[in-house]
């Protein structure tokens, strides 16, 4: 469009209100509105490119106060002719009035309305100048919102509380938006039904931990039934796998060699505590026979760390004798889960 | 002969004023002006202005139209004339006419007249 509105340096200027109490729109801001956009147009159509803010307000007021009194001329003059409706006449007039400080233009007055100078000049302006409609669609204002009706006694269907109150007036609001009763909160106790939940709960934490336990008992059990059986498995069959281990360990690895150059090593009773069960021996046999391969494969990654399994585990050397705790010390390796013995 | 000729001609001259009058506001309607009817009527009804006429509205809005632009045609003249006696080289004036802004000052004078 090409028409600004200069501030004059305070940007916030428009905000302020007319009324003076700052931020608080009055009732009559868009009235305002509206018209400071209408005159602003009238202006650019006039030839400005710009207009000033302060200018520009007080066009509007101006305006806003030229519609006011030619309405109030304009109903007087019909009042002063008995109407309360005015007419194409009285506008006229006021028109008139108002145009009398700048003087007649053709003397109006004198002669019949219809040929007054004001109208002619109004009809020339109409005819020549260009029509600028305005630059925004207005809904209808003021307006006017439905306000919530109190309903009244004889709506309620209530009757009123004292004579003297008419039914058609609004009802009185209920009491117990402005009477404030105690309320106690009552709450039956049961004492038995209390003792019931208490018990259970009790019941229900000794389970959980009951559960806890027993799982941590299965695990450590699990690992050490792991143990025993893979520690009489190799003990048995120890010897056996060192027998065979002489045989064949000098081509394949240093390690398998036979630590004793000994070859005169008799076999080695098992110790008393572990042979007692002689059953358990036997069965033990049917399971070497079944677990020979994976107890040779346990056997040779055993021996890779001999020394870790012989500085970490002096307790089953002093338990045991010297050679069997080598052996011992070598699955102590591979039996190695971390528990404690 | 003159009470009759007078209403006579006062008739005919009453008779074309009403003519011309009555075509004026059917082409109201067909103009719109600036301000809009909403403003009007809202102005209108708070002065006590009653008429389910919308002719009359647009009347009165034409009028404050007509109004408007007169006082923004004398402030445009001030506002030129001001420029015309600054002193001032070329170049300067040459950028201050393409600049013709609505300053309070213009705004005085033009409505000290009316």
């Amino acid at each position: 469009m090409g028409f600004t509105y200069p501030t004059n340096g305070n940007p916030n200027r428009r905000t302020i209100d007319h009324g003076g109490v700052g931020g608080r729109a009055s009732s009559d801001e868009f009235g305002r509105a509206v018209s400071r956009i209408a005159v602003a147009q009238i202006c650019e159509s006039a030839g400005f490119n710009g207009v000033k803010n302060s200018a520009i307000e007080a066009l509007s007021d101006v305006t806003i106060r030229y519609l006011i009194d030619l309405g109030k001329i304009a109903e007087f003059y019909a009042n002063l002719a008995g109407r309360s409706q005015c007419s194409v006449f009285d506008l006229i007039l006021g028109l008139e009035d108002l145009e009398q400080v700048k003087g007649f233009i053709g003397s109006g007055q004198s002669q019949c309305l219809l040929g007054s100078g004001t109208v002619r000049d109004l009809m020339r302006f109409v005819n020549c100048g260009d029509e600028v409609p305005f630059a925004q669609p207005i809904p209808n204002f003021p307006v006017i919102r439905q306000r919530k009706v109190i309903p009244s006694f004889l709506q309620m269907g209530e009757a009123p509380p004292s004579k003297h109150i008419p039914p058609w007036l609004p009802a009185l609001p209920d009491p117990h938006t402005y009477i404030h009763t105690p309320m106690w909160d009552e709450r039956t106790s049961d004492p038995r039904e209390d003792k019931v939940e208490q018990a259970r709960q009790r019941r229900k934490a000794e389970r959980s931990l009951l559960s806890l336990q027993k799982r941590l008992l299965l695990c450590s059990g699990s690992v050490e039934t792991r143990n025993t059986t893979s520690n009489v498995v190799v003990l048995s069959g120890g010897g056996a796998s060192l027998r065979q281990g002489e045989g064949e360990g000098g081509d394949k690895n240093p390690y398998l060699k036979a630590p004793v150059d000994n070859k005169d090593v008799s076999p080695v009773p098992l110790p008393g505590k572990l042979s007692d069960d002689v059953d358990m021996i036997a069965n033990h046999v049917s399971v070497l026979e079944a677990f020979a391969p994976a107890i040779e494969m346990m056997r040779s990654s055993g021996v890779l760390c001999e020394d870790d399994g012989m500085q970490g585990r002096t307790g089953w050397k002093k338990a045991y004798p010297r050679v069997l705790g080598y052996e011992e010390s070598e699955e102590g390796c591979f039996t190695n889960s971390g528990l404690g013995w | 002969m003159n009470p009759n000729h007078n209403p006579q001609s006062s008739d005919g001259g009453r008779h074309d004023d009403d003519a011309a009058l009555t075509e004026f506001l059917a082409s109201l309607m067909d103009y719109t002006p600036t301000i809009p009817d909403e403003l009007v009527e809202h102005y209108l009804a708070k002065s006590g202005f009653q008429s389910p006429d919308l002719r009359l509205t647009r009347l009165v809005a034409v009028a404050t139209q007509k109004f408007v632009a007169e006082v923004a045609g004398d402030a445009l003249q001030h506002c030129k004339a001001r420029q015309a006696t600054i002193p001032k080289d070329k170049r300067d004036r040459q950028q201050k006419d393409k600049r013709l802004v609505l300053t309070m000052e213009d705004l005085t004078k033009a409505l000290h007249d009316v």
